[in-house]
């Protein structure tokens, strides 16, 4: 088996074994990324002279000599991010952000920026200056947004490890969508410097994309400079919640999260426990809305008349309408906030975890991201913000796994956990694979093939 | 809900008096942001908190303080 096809620890393991070369490496990933790539314009741009630069000062790190990609929301020193848009609306220079600092201190070489959703708004990933993103596991569908290109370019295995953010279920959407372990971590526990919102969002925090949970695991750890130890979770108290975010759901993937809370209860031990948990659909407007109005000190109706021709016409009309907001919501939202976070206070004194779908029906097409429910076929943007905003809203951490497929494509489960309790949530991911046998977390999208793509 | 032509008006009319030009597919997406958005918003607004102590510059990386 090649380098390539190894999981992310693998990787690392075999570079500092000396059993895998990161110079040849490096050249092979750049060579499947030319390869690959091409049906799924995850990866927006490459450097190859800038990452053999980094391997050749790369310390001996965790992640010594092993390839990642990082989202185009992050600056580099060679490079501004540019927010998926043809205009980002705030200051945006090449620098050492956070997460490139992490990276490079664990001996990471950063191969190429991967692409996402225009400016981060959108569930989807169908929308970005560089064109869309696409579905390794069908490439019609959406991957999921924003961080599109990083869960694409993991799927599809141009890399086995990628740096997104998720101010609104920005990881995790796309993790589900394309069959990943994504994780959203308690804010502010893994880096922010160098984003162009890092002093005024309450809601975005940077994360890891991976194939499985001990990836993630060891490249938030990477990128937090502190391990998250692994642990043997026993008796995890499983909430689950019957409401819209686990019941207004496909059928599929309601049956396949219901079977993977049960694995998981079964592995581990523990109990289910039905809990209540009103107001979320409040909790998801109050997420959005926060979201949306915390970015708005940097536009003016002058700067909004002369927005780049290049922006999507619906990214130049979400913008405009984010100044009709009245600040009366804005103000309630913040309300909801301390509502939700002491409910959660409650809820996790009588479980551990928090389980429902991550998002309610698989990928949808990326000509119309649509989405048919229970209640009807709605927007998936509107869809999936229910079940994603309420750990953006609240600051707990929260994961999507891999737990099934349907037509081909796959479904996610998310886990929430109290603040803090990140490596709970990971120790739980793992619980959940070996219960399916690791069957989810070893399913390769079409284009992740090695015998399809390399013959 | 509102009279619709009242409704329909809210977009325009709240960018005119801002000073926020817009063109017709631009107007298109607002109103159909408006419509998406503004049903729920309302209800957010209807919400009861009166009995609420907010929280005061919250640590979004711990759980709060009792009140």
């Amino acid at each position: 088996m090649s380098a390539l096809d190894l999981t992310l620890r693998d990787q690392a393991a075999a570079i500092a074994a000396g059993d895998a070369d990161p110079a040849q490496l490096l050249e092979e990933t750049l060579a499947r990324i030319e390869q690959r790539n091409p049906a799924i314009n995850a990866v927006v741009e490459t450097f190859p002279e800038r990452s053999r630069e980094m391997l050749a000062a790369a310390p001996s790190g965790p992640l010594h000599g092993v390839p990642v990609v990082i989202k185009d929301e992050w600056p580099l020193p060679w490079r501004a991010q540019r927010f998926g848009a043809a205009e980002m609306l705030a200051p945006s220079a090449p620098g050492e952000s956070g997460p490139y600092r992490g990276l490079r201190d664990a001996g990471a070489v950063i191969v190429g920026v991967a692409n996402m959703h225009e400016l981060g708004a959108g569930s989807t990933g169908n929308l970005s200056v560089y064109g869309p993103a696409r579905n390794p596991w069908n490439t019609e569908r959406c991957p999921g947004g924003s961080s599109s290109g990083p869960a694409a370019a993991v799927a599809a295995r141009l890399v086995v490890g990628a740096v997104g953010a998720d101010g609104v279920g920005s990881i995790r959407f796309p993790a589900a969508y394309c069959g990943l372990t994504g994780l959203k971590p308690t804010f502010g526990r893994l880096p922010m410097a160098g984003h162009h919102m890092a002093a005024v969002s309450s809601t975005i925090v940077s994360g890891p994309l991976c194939a499985d949970a001990a990836d993630a695991r060891l490249l938030a750890s990477s990128l937090a400079g502190e391990p998250f130890e692994a642990g043997e979770p026993r008796g995890i108290r499983i909430g689950i919640v019957r409401d819209t975010v686990s019941e207004d759901v496909a059928p599929a993937v309601r049956e396949a999260c219901e079977q993977a809370i049960e694995a998981l209860r079964a592995e581990t031990g523990g109990e289910v426990v039905e809990i209540e948990l009103a107001d979320l659909e409040a909790a998801a407007l109050a997420t959005v809305i926060i979201a949306n109005t915390e970015s708005l000190g940097n536009l003016s109706p002058e700067r909004l008349n002369r927005l780049d021709p290049g922006l999507s016409p619906i990214a130049r009309g979400l913008i405009k309408f984010r100044l009709l907001l009245p600040a009366a919501a804005s103000v309630k939202s913040h309300l909801v906030r301390t509502l939700m976070r002491r409910r959660l206070v409650n809820a996790f004194e009588d479980v551990d975890l928090i389980a429902w779908p991550t998002v309610p029906a698989v990928a949808p097409p990326l000509e119309a991201p649509l989405v048919e429910l229970p209640s009807g076929v709605l927007t998936a943007d509107q869809a999936n913000v229910r079940g994603a905003g309420l750990a953006n809203l609240t600051g707990i951490p929260s994961v999507s796994v891999p737990v099934g497929l349907s037509d081909g494509l796959p479904i996610g489960l998310q886990l929430q956990a109290a603040w803090g309790r990140d490596e709970l949530l990971l120790d739980a991911a793992e619980a959940l694979e070996r219960a399916n046998g690791r069957r989810w977390v070893e399913a390769l999208s079409p284009l992740a093939q090695p015998e399809t793509t390399e013959a | 809900m509102d009279d619709p032509s009242q409704a329909d008006d809210f977009v325009p009319a709240g960018l005119a008096s801002l000073g926020i030009e817009a063109d017709e597919i631009e107007l298109a997406v607002m109103n159909a942001a408006k419509g998406m958005f503004w049903p729920p918003i309302v209800e957010l607004l209807s919400l009861d908190t009166s009995g609420l102590e907010p929280e005061r510059c919250p640590d979004l990386s711990q759980a709060p303080e009792r009140p």
